[in-house]
């Protein structure tokens, strides 16, 4: 085929197109379909917009939904975490690429494994409550994953252990882009660690820690449910206390034979999903422009 | 993909790590007899069969291998499903209209919401009925005057306590408490002993459901209270109806409870009790052979000690697991004489050898059971007067939002009794409005089971 | 240079929390049964090997490896090839509907995989797809391709145009160019999504317990999923299976380290 033919790029973004159509396109149309109706087996009469009004008007939805929300903190922990520790490693003090290697280890770890071995970590009559009691820090002895007040705190534990693992890489990979010689005459003007990072490295990473907070942004909103699943008994338990909104979506799903509900959860959770692209597609706009 | 695939009590979860290992070793052999059989047999009719239990039964896969073997009417095809999507994946291989011929079925709710949709045939008229009778279906197999499930095999829920600490707290190992104040007794003197008194693990829920099981029934008439209730048509704020809850709560205030329960799961917490660490503890049957000798006879078996005054108050539950027939199989009467097959005396027996535990039937042969402790449940569960577990005619929703959440917040939480029930009748209501297309196949169920 | 004890101090707790869970693990992995029952967290008396063995010999985990390995080859390279024959031309073709397929695609970033269970499980049996290895393959390519069109057009985006105009003075079609000249320059983002999308796709439990329900088709995580189970209390054994399981991605991240990091470091927006 000729190269100017304007037929060339449809042809580079068909496989695309199909595959995208495929697993996306029709599953999105029925999924919306679902939303309005009452669904048993796989179909079911049109109802409008029952289903939406059942949801926003059921108490669990709402706890799932502040529970997302809480999940929110833990970003701004990452952050500050991700960005001191890439700093430190900017240093590149004796042994930092052996600390490098190590603080990435966590987001290799997949999630139903690291789960399993930090449910089993923090176990009422566990190895952390042992070491705890051993070191005479009796009053943090906590139920960790059975206490209704704790078990989320638990989780987001584990969710900032393993996701500032990201931050770091994103964050380091940007100071290694940096123009050295900014830095180096902040460092011959006598500038102290602590200047320098705050008046010449923070200000440059702007882009890269907004990219980070979005992305982080999604992960809580709908990227979440292999941490709830494992420490929340598969149930998002003790009681309610990690019920998510995805888990939410599973259980409609799969263990109340309601998938109209499922089904309209999962367009409101794709809706604010799409808010947040669009907001880190802003992000990138401004940075390129 | 429509309905409950909660998992039943006995879910995969619960088989111990060195059944697991066994199951996975077998699995090569058996696609290769699945593979022979076909090529030897292909004039036959063939059956394809999907099916669970190796997961909370070994050994019932090798009883299947050679019972489909022996089998020569029909060359049938057996599929071990995962546990998650046991219901699920039936159900929509029925509504796309390629359902298997026969298919594993669990308990009440989770096999009548088939029956609902139109998935399932009725057995009587198509399987031996004096052979369906005989398999202890259980009363939550009916509807609409009809039987919709063969029983398989049955499990037993006893509660458990260790001997060897009743003796150790001065408490007579041959007579457990019987009433609640007895419970309370023996409680305050396990714990003067030392010993963590009450519990297992309520982590995973199971232990919440199963508490309801026992707990709830001795406060009902009939098994259609049972529904009633779930589905709001009895009010769980009664306070009879939420009695349970504040006897838990009276439990957990007097620190009876052990203080790991929370963050153990169901089979962890059982181990508690079988390893001397914990007084008394809910079970299941299929876990006694091993745990009898373990514990070389020193776990005893006894009923949830009775607060209530309804007609079920202190009898002993036993759970049943079932087989069905799909409406949709082109091939119903070869289907039905397999299941008719497994119902012979030759293949109970089988069935006993290969997972040394007891078949449903009534046929089954019970002089081989030797086990003194095994012999003793079967004894009083299985040839007594038993009831069956109510919490399968708990619609999902109610399962998943209140029959959990409740128990795990009274013991995790500070929960009271009488919260736990208003939380319930709530939870009731919301299935009302979530679910209106289902309130009258309910309530027909719940009077058809009311009336016996 | 100066000593920096304060650094190195909060880089050595950084690490040591990083790193306790893995040796948590693999320590309670080599501890017999009754040695962690009496101690959690103290060094094991002796190691003790059996229960690798029970997961290597006992368990079908190589058959579950191969089935993730299979799974993780035929969805990483589909959604490569598609994505870069893709980003190519959106990134470098002028056509109608250009920025509304990116926009599309990048929009899909954001649906989360739970929601798509319904409707694809009932296309899937309807099509006779379900447990078998291209479908499974279809669904996580679709899943990890719109992450991988965004990246590489932004990549493709920032390449010198005299190069690909030299390319074109020579007479090269679009096809040579993207393979001559384009994907020669993009080694490290290429290499950033073999690095993701192989994670997600190894890592992933959903979609493999629900797809793949063969057990002849079992993935890693569904197959250590049944065997955690949830009633289980033989810690150590658990710990090995969960060990064996995390081997090869640990395996190749030390051994490729440099690259996996340079890789993710490519990857990474300015």
């Amino acid at each position: 085929m000729r190269r100017n033919s304007p037929l060339v790029p449809y042809l580079f973004v068909l496989p695309l197109i199909c595959l995208l159509a495929f697993v996306f396109g029709l599953s999105l149309i029925r999924l919306v379909e679902f939303s309005f109706k009452q669904v048993r087996g796989i179909d079911g009469p049109w109802i409008g917009l029952r289903n939406y009004e059942l949801v926003l008007g059921q108490p669990l939805f709402w706890e799932s939904v502040i529970h997302n929300l809480k999940l929110f903190l833990t970003i701004p922990v990452m952050v500050m975490v991700a960005l001191v520790l890439a700093l430190l490693l900017y240093e590149r003090l004796p042994g930092w690429r052996i600390h490098r290697t190590i603080l990435f280890l966590p987001y290799i770890l997949a999630i139903p494994i690291i789960a399993v071995v930090m449910k089993e970590m923090f176990q009422f009559s566990g190895p952390v409550n042992a070491v705890l009691t051993a070191l005479s820090l009796d009053f943090m002895v906590l139920d960790w994953i059975g206490s209704a007040d704790v078990a989320l705190w638990t989780v987001m534990g584990l969710i900032v252990w393993r996701e500032t693992a990201l931050g770091v890489i994103l964050f380091l990979s940007r100071l290694m882009a940096l123009d050295e010689s900014l830095i180096e005459a902040a460092r011959l003007d006598g500038a102290s660690w602590r200047q320098r990072a705050w008046h010449v490295l923070i200000p440059q990473m702007r882009g890269v820690i907004e990219f980070f907070v979005v992305i982080s942004a999604i992960t809580m909103l709908s990227a979440v449910f292999a941490y709830v699943y494992v420490i929340g008994g598969g149930r998002g338990g003790p009681g309610t206390a990690t019920m998510v909104i995805e888990l939410y979506i599973f259980n409609a799903l799969i263990r109340t034979s309601l998938p109209g509900i499922a089904a309209a959860v999962s367009v409101l959770l794709f809706a604010v999903s799409l808010l947040l692209i669009w907001a880190l597609f802003r992000v990138r706009r401004r940075e390129e422009a | 993909m429509t309905t409950t695939a909660r998992r039943s009590p006995t879910g995969a979860g619960m088989m111990d790590r060195r059944r697991l290992l066994q199951a996975g070793a077998g699995l090569g052999a058996l696609t290769l007899t699945g593979g022979l059989a076909g090529r030897a047999l292909a004039q036959t009719p063939t059956l394809d069969m999907w099916w669970w239990g190796e997961q909370e039964l070994p050994g019932l896969q090798a009883y299947l291998d050679k019972a489909i073997a022996a089998f020569t009417e029909a060359q049938v095809t057996p599929m071990l499903q995962d546990t998650a999507v046991v219901i699920s994946q039936f159900q929509t291989a029925a509504a796309a209209g390629e359902p298997p011929d026969l298919q594993y079925l669990w308990n009440g709710i989770y096999h009548m919401e088939s029956v609902w949709l139109g998935y399932l045939a009725h057995l009587d008229g198509l399987m031996d009925d004096g052979l369906l009778a005989a398999s202890n279906h259980g009363p939550l197999s009916r509807f609409d005057g009809h039987v919709w499930r063969m029983g398989w095999y049955p499990l037993p829920m006893p509660w458990y306590y260790n001997k060897d600490l009743f003796d150790k707290a001065g408490l007579n190992a041959d007579a457990p408490p019987a009433t609640w104040d007895e419970l309370l007794a023996a409680c305050e003197a396990l714990k003067t002993a030392g010993v963590e008194p009450f519990g297992g693990g309520v982590q995973d829920g199971y232990w919440a459901e199963w508490y309801i099981t026992h707990g709830l029934s001795q406060n009902l008439d009939s098994v259609g209270d049972a529904v009633n209730l779930f589905i709001g048509d009895l009010d769980f704020r009664e306070p009879r109806y939420h009695q349970h809850w504040v006897k838990l709560q009276e439990l957990r205030d007097a620190g009876f409870l052990n203080k790991d329960m929370a963050s153990l799961g169901l089979y962890p917490g059982i181990d508690l009790c079988v390893n001397g660490q914990l007084g008394i503890c809910s079970s299941i049957g299929t876990r006694l052979p091993a745990d009898a000798k373990t514990t070389n006879g020193r776990i005893g078996c006894m009923v949830l000690p009775v607060f209530g005054q309804g007609a079920l108050a202190g009898r002993p539950v036993v759970d049943m697991q079932g087989m069905g027939i799909a409406a949709g199989s082109e091939a119903k009467e070869a289907a039905a004489s397999f299941l008719n097959f497994l119902n012979q005396p030759a293949q109970l027996a089988s069935f006993w050898e290969a997972t040394g535990w007891i078949p449903a039937a009534s046929g089954f042969d019970d002089s081989v059971i030797t086990d003194a402790s095994v012999k003793d449940l079967w004894t009083r569960w299985g040839k007594g007067d038993p009831i069956t577990n109510i919490t399968n005619l708990m619609p999902g929703q109610f399962y998943e939002q209140a029959a959990i959440p409740t128990g795990q917040n009274i013991i995790t939480a500070g929960m009271s009794g009488e919260e736990a029930g208003e939380l319930a009748a709530r939870v009731a209501q919301e299935w009302r409005d979530f679910n209106p297309d289902l309130v009258e196949k309910y309530q027909q169920w719940a009077s058809e089971l009311s009336a016996g | 240079m100066r000593l920096r004890p304060l650094p190195h101090l909060a880089l050595s707790i950084a690490s040591a929390i990083a790193l306790i869970p893995t040796v948590f693990m693999l320590v309670t992995a080599l501890k017999a049964q009754e040695e962690y029952q009496a101690d959690k967290t103290g060094w094991p008396d002796a190691f003790v090997f059996d229960h690798f063995r029970q997961i290597l010999f006992d368990t079908p985990i190589f058959l579950w490896m191969a089935n993730s390995l299979i799974l993780v080859a035929g969805s990483v390279g589909l959604s490569l090839v598609v994505a870069c024959l893709a980003a190519y031309a959106i990134a470098r073709m002028e056509f109608r509907g250009r920025d509304a397929i990116l926009t599309v695609s990048t929009a899909l970033m954001a649906v989360p995989p739970v929601v798509l269970i319904v409707p694809l499980f009932v296309l899937y049996t309807r099509l006779g797809l379900i447990s078998t290895y291209g479908g499974a393959i279809l669904i996580y390519a679709g899943l990890i391709t719109p992450f991988s069109v965004y990246l590489l057009v932004t990549f493709f985006r920032s390449l010198p145009q005299e190069l690909i105009d030299a390319a074109v003075m020579d007479g090269a079609t679009h096809l040579q160019i993207l393979m001559r000249v384009v994907l020669p320059l993009s080694l490290a983002p290429l290499l950033t999504l073999v690095i993701v999308n192989a994670l997600f796709v190894w890592n992933d439990l959903l979609m493999a317990v629900i797809f793949l329900q063969d057990d002849a088709k079992k993935t890693v995580m569904a197959g250590i999923a049944v065997f955690q189970g949830r009633y289980n209390n033989q810690i150590p054994l658990t710990m090995a299976g969960m060990a064996v399981a995390a081997a090869p991605m640990l395996i190749l991240y030390l051994t490729f380290q440099r690259h996996f990091v340079r890789g993710l470091m490519a990857g990474a927006v300015k």
